[in-house]
């Protein structure tokens, strides 16, 4: 773009150094809350308070934190289940219909083995516990597995496939827990069936042990990345397929492996909030909303630029953003959906940074040579 | 029986609006994942504009024009700054998830305006779909402009050499497919479904979306492909027409997705793609930097 004696255009940064990853992650975030001032202009309460309200419920009071803390939980396995595909250049976007794939599966194990009726354990509690959190991360699995499988074998377009799994599941959920299906609690109300006491989650400081499950995977898939063979040949995959090809990486098996992890975390985000949360401990009839705050994956995976102990603090913040904005959106009266609003935000504030972290402007004079104007008259002889 | 095939072929115009759009893009050689997002965003700002001020035709405008200006901005993010069109695409479609499902939610519940009159139990918008269609093949396959479109799409360093402006042509169609998209959003709020909640259009974009790669970017088989669907979606809303009793409402509302993913799956084998799959333009997805 020219401006008078001046020429500015967009180059690609030769370099980009983690400080500088860092600091676009932070500016992003900042620039979507500040932008988010805007959702609590149309309420009567000050700017700052409207603040102080999200941020003292959500990290202060002792409801909200521990709210935040199981959101959290939810919201870092969804965003392992975006980040490993993502690595390998692939796009789940199936996060929904995984999640309600896990919670289904787990639910499945003690309806099958008919122990939701607390009298009749065929099996000891222990191990109905792990088979339940197996059977969410197999179910899962083979979710998001057959969106890689179709993409490694046809190179079906896997942004489409999971979104139809998304819908396909979300109706599935709704004929299990709704008008007579199997998994309808006795009052009927568009919920499952409540799990027995027995089959609650082993708590720690009175958090599922699932917390501790998905701080092991932030170090482990960080390490894979970083130290593996196997995380190489994702993240070269990732970077240029066709290049990865000729190194010798074998594309179908590793578009079904990451979609198979992918599929798995998803799963386990879905048994973490149907079967796991004190309170919860069923299938709620809102699930959808639920399954819909997966998407937060999706964005704090791209921010945290695919490090899984990277994505850590920016979970816990959007978490505590999201309970909290539900929280305020009570106390100040505003409309529903803040917190999507934020989400919103944040993936447009994450887009314009994405171009400054590729790019970077160059500004710099033109010649005076090159701006002399053409000579009109022909030189003489 | 007629109410059902009007009621299916006016469904089909929702898909078929949105994919004619990105059937344009496509040829041009932009794809807009995000194509479920410019619907919600045009669809929601018809919806609150018409209910405000009581007009079917400003809602229209409405929507007609954030469609356009929201492809525009997805223009500008993958033909002048060249970035990954995945990544825009899919920012889009969340930034309208997000920001419609706020801005959208006051207004929850029915438009409360008369009906748009139809002609025959048949809403107009269907042969006005049927016209689009025939416009889009005349302006593809029979018009200079098309020709500059197409081979904007298949080799942009070739069209540009020949004295087509590649960026132009792209603007213009993102632009012209933004505005189709925001038509559909609004055809589906303030005509098929006049009522507003929370997304809702629950995957109608994604499935125009993937209309596009069935059609092998032809307009005549999109608008087999839309009505085939615009059939299949309403008979997946009341299946007690065909078979009554048989399987619960709710997993027939999975048909029209289920059917999707085989159909995806033919057109992506081998065999299709070598024998019909030649229409996919060759530049599809891919930023062009001139020189």
């Amino acid at each position: 773009m020219r401006l008078g004696r001046y020429e500015l255009t967009l180059e690609p940064r030769p370099a980009r150094p983690a400080i500088f990853t860092a600091l676009t992650a932070v500016v992003a975030i900042l620039l979507a809350l500040a932008l988010s001032s805007f959702l609590f202009l149309s309420s009567d309460t000050r700017l700052i308070d409207a603040y102080r309200a999200v941020f003292s419920y959500a990290f202060f009071n002792p409801h909200g934190v521990l709210a935040t803390v199981h959101r959290s939980i939810y919201l870092l396995f969804c965003t392992y289940a975006f980040l490993v595909p993502f690595r390998a250049g692939l796009w789940n976007i199936g996060l929904p219909g995984q999640v309600y794939a896990g919670g289904l599966a787990a639910f499945a194990v003690p309806f099958v083995l008919r122990t939701h009726n607390p009298q009749t354990l065929a099996l000891p509690p222990g191990l109905l516990i792990v088979l339940m959190i197996a059977a969410a991360a197999a179910a899962g699995a083979a979710t998001g597995g057959f969106a890689g499988l179709l993409r490694a074998k046809l190179q079906v377009n896997e942004i489409l496939v999971t979104m139809m799994l998304n819908s396909i599941l979300f109706w599935l959920v709704a004929y299990m827990i709704k008008e007579g299906g199997p998994f309808m609690s006795a009052t009927g109300e568009g919920e499952s069936f409540g799990l027995p006491s027995s089959l609650h989650a082993p708590l720690l400081l009175g958090v599922p042990v699932t917390a501790v499950l998905a701080l092991c995977v932030a170090v482990l898939l960080d390490l894979l990345f970083a130290k593996t063979a196997l995380g190489y040949r994702i993240r070269a995959f990732g970077e240029n397929p066709a290049a990865a090809r000729y190194g010798g990486i074998i594309p179908v098996a590793l578009s079904l492996l990451v979609f198979l992890l992918g599929g798995a975390f998803a799963a386990l985000a879905g048994y973490h909030y149907f079967a796991a949360v004190p309170g919860v401990y069923k299938i709620p009839g809102n699930y959808g909303y639920y399954g819909d705050l997966g998407f937060y994956g999706i964005i704090a995976a791209l921010i945290a630029r695919g490090s899984s102990l990277g994505a850590v603090p920016i979970v816990v913040l959007f978490a505590g953003l999201s309970v909290g904005a539900r929280f305020a959106q009570g106390e100040l009266r505003l409309p529903f959906g803040v917190d999507y609003a934020l989400l919103g935000l944040l993936m447009m504030t994450f887009v314009a940074s994405h171009v400054l972290y590729h790019f970077r402007f160059g500004w710099r004079r033109i010649p005076s040579e090159a701006l002399q104007p053409v000579p009109t008259e022909l030189p003489r002889g | 029986m007629w109410e059902l095939v009007a009621r299916s072929l006016e469904a089909s115009t929702i898909f078929l609006f949105a994919a004619l759009g990105e059937l344009i893009d496509q040829r041009s050689g932009v794809l807009n994942v995000g194509l479920e997002g410019l619907m919600l965003f045009g669809g929601t700002a018809a919806f609150i504009t018409a209910q405000t001020t009581g007009s079917h035709a400003l809602g229209f405008l409405a929507g007609l024009t954030l469609g356009g200006l929201l492809g525009l901005g997805h223009g500008f993010f993958s033909i002048t700054l060249r970035g990954d069109q995945v990544v825009s695409g899919m920012g889009l479609w969340i930034l309208s998830f997000g920001l419609t499902t706020y801005l959208g939610s006051p207004y929850t519940g029915p438009l409360g305006l008369g009906r748009i009159p139809s002609l025959w139990g048949l809403s107009p918008f269907f042969p006005l779909g049927v016209a689009l269609v025939a416009i889009t093949w005349l302006l593809l396959f029979r018009t200079g402009l098309g020709l500059a479109i197409r081979s904007a799409g298949e080799n942009p360093a070739a069209a540009e050499a020949s004295g087509i402006p590649v960026t132009s042509i792209r603007f213009l169609c993102v632009a012209l497919g933004g505005m189709l998209a925001g038509l559909s959003g609004a055809t589906y709020t303030l005509s098929y479904n006049p009522v507003w909640n929370y997304n809702f259009l629950m995957g109608w974009g994604f499935v125009s979306l993937a209309l596009v790669f069935f059609s092998m970017w032809n307009p005549w088989i999109l608008l087999a492909g839309a009505s085939l669907f615009g059939i299949m979606w309403q008979l997946s809303l009341s299946p007690e027409l065909i078979l009554p009793g048989v399987l619960s409402r709710y997993v027939w509302r999975t048909v029209p997705f289920a059917i999707t993913i085989p159909i995806l799956c033919i057109i992506s084998t081998p065999w299709f793609r070598t024998r019909w799959g030649l229409a996919k333009p060759e530049a599809l997805g891919r930023p062009y930097a001139k020189g």
